[in-house]
């Protein structure tokens, strides 16, 4: 086989530039929104309130139990049939997806931050007088999200990936401009090489940014 | 001598496990009592129960003439006033020595920054430490680690301060470095209530010796009574498995 990555180049790579902007752009906005929800979400769930904590047991229950391409087409398709008038673009759905999505698992992960944190930090706090809230926010909070930045950061690359999943409500991100790209020349192999160099890099900055962050904690520990 | 702490029929049950049946004491203004007794006794529960880490099931707790064990007192109030020393030290990890010692006093509003770091620093100073002040917790042995501990619940100015097993955690060599503060800080005057298994320390320090086991009060007096002279079965047997 003839492979023919100039021909594939010159057609999709302003695509996949223009793609690139849209995933990089919704997992941004969704990782910082799906943090946001998953710490409230975790708050609810560590509450002594049971309402509170059902719903964000079911909110985790739910997310985690069902696919993401399932609730990419709820959003879209769904959500406008049930309610006319609601008719949120593939860019909104994307975005509600993702953040939805990413903010279960982040719950469970800040979750499993805040309990690997020993009892006695905040017995210590307590026994000087600290508010159970002082102690979470001083205390308890800034050690447990060191310890969940590991398993965030892993988050973080799941949410970029997942964006392509949103090429099925017609967003256009790498993999959905990817396909148009392919047909003007069928080209799917050497199209899906760049495609999955384009991944790669993106991957790679965040994973060097996260390396980087973390040997800055640390060294703040050393002091 | 005022009177500091008054447990009247202290209770605490754990499920169906009674932990503390029915404790008994007073404690005088700048008395040093040492609690020590078979493990699972109850004498850690029943220190915890007096600045309620532990919430007791019946009996009342009075520190200053204040009811602990009263559901609607402000709580986090009444602990300003009670030092505690953990077994396990329990310093924040995540701040630096100084900063553990100077967290409270800020926090509660109780001195400016500038103030909290000069009481910090002569803190420091009495446990020997001046020179860790910048340093992290885990970059300290465990000695050091409770000696901040200790100064860290002293920046508060508390009346009373209690001793959880404060040096069972540590390697023997360290053990001196700990009871050394501790000693000082008793002839100082301070209210002490130590939970421990150094028998030593309990004799040379301790004005009184509480002798606990299953979760009761067993048998007091002054060092040289418990040490010297036993009467009750239980406290003799301990004493010769441990002396």
């Amino acid at each position: 086989m003839n492979l023919n990555f100039t021909r594939v180049l010159n057609d999709t790579l302003p695509l996949l530039l223009e793609g690139t902007k849209t995933t990089i752009g919704i997992a941004l906005i969704s990782i910082f929104a799906g943090l946001l929800v998953g710490f409230v979400s975790c708050l609810m769930g560590m509450s002594k309130n049971p309402v509170l904590k059902s719903i964000s047991k079911a909110y985790v229950w739910i997310i985690r139990g069902t696919p993401m391409i399932v609730q990419a087409f709820f959003v879209f398709y769904a959500i406008p049939q049930f309610f006319p008038g609601v008719t949120p673009s593939p860019y909104v759905s994307g975005f509600v997806t993702l953040t939805l999505n990413a903010g279960a698992y982040l719950s469970e992960i800040i979750r499993g931050g805040i309990q690997a944190v020993p009892v006695g930090q905040t017995e210590a706090a307590r026994s000087l007088g600290l508010s159970a809230f002082k102690t979470k926010i001083k205390v308890v909070l800034p050690q447990a999200f060191k310890i969940a930045i590991p398993s965030m950061v892993n988050q973080f690359i799941i949410t970029v990936k997942d964006t392509s999943i949103l090429s099925v409500i017609s967003l256009n991100e790498i993999v959905n401009n990817a396909k148009k790209g392919i047909g003007m020349n069928y080209r799917f192999f050497e199209t899906y090489i760049v495609v999955a160099i384009f991944y790669l890099v993106i991957i790679s900055a965040l994973m060097i940014l996260s390396m980087y962050i973390e040997k800055r904690m640390n060294n703040e520990r050393k002091g | 001598m005022s009177e500091k702490v008054r447990v009247i029929g202290l209770e605490k049950h754990f499920g169906s496990l009674i932990v503390l049946d029915g404790i008994d004491l007073t404690v005088n203004e700048g008395e040093v009592v040492c609690v020590i007794g078979p493990s699972g006794s109850g004498k850690s529960t029943f220190l915890r129960c007096i600045n309620r880490l532990e919430k007791a099931t019946g009996g009342h707790i009075f520190v200053d003439e204040e009811e602990i064990t009263n559901k609607k007192i402000n709580i986090n109030k009444a602990r300003e006033e009670i030092g505690m020393v953990f077994q396990q030290f329990n310093l924040f990890a995540n701040y630096t020595v100084l900063q553990n010692i100077m967290l409270a006093p800020v926090e509660l509003k109780r001195m400016t920054k500038a103030e909290a770091k000069a009481k910090a620093m002569e803190l420091l100073d009495r446990v020997g430490l001046s020179d860790k002040a910048n340093n992290y917790p885990s970059q300290l042995s465990g000695g050091q680690q409770q000696r901040v501990a200790i100064a860290r619940a002293l920046a508060m100015n508390p009346g009373l301060m209690l001793f959880d097993e404060p040096t069972s955690a540590l390697d023997p060599e360290m053990v001196g470095e700990v009871l050394q503060v501790m000693k000082e800080l008793a002839a100082q005057g301070m209210t002490m209530i130590v939970v421990t298994h150094e028998m030593g320390f309990a004799r040379d320090v301790a004005d009184r010796v509480i002798f606990m086991a299953d979760g009761n009060i067993v048998e007091q007096g002054t060092p040289a009574e418990i040490f010297g002279n036993p009467q009750n079965e239980r406290t003799k047997e301990f004493l010769s498995c441990v002396l």
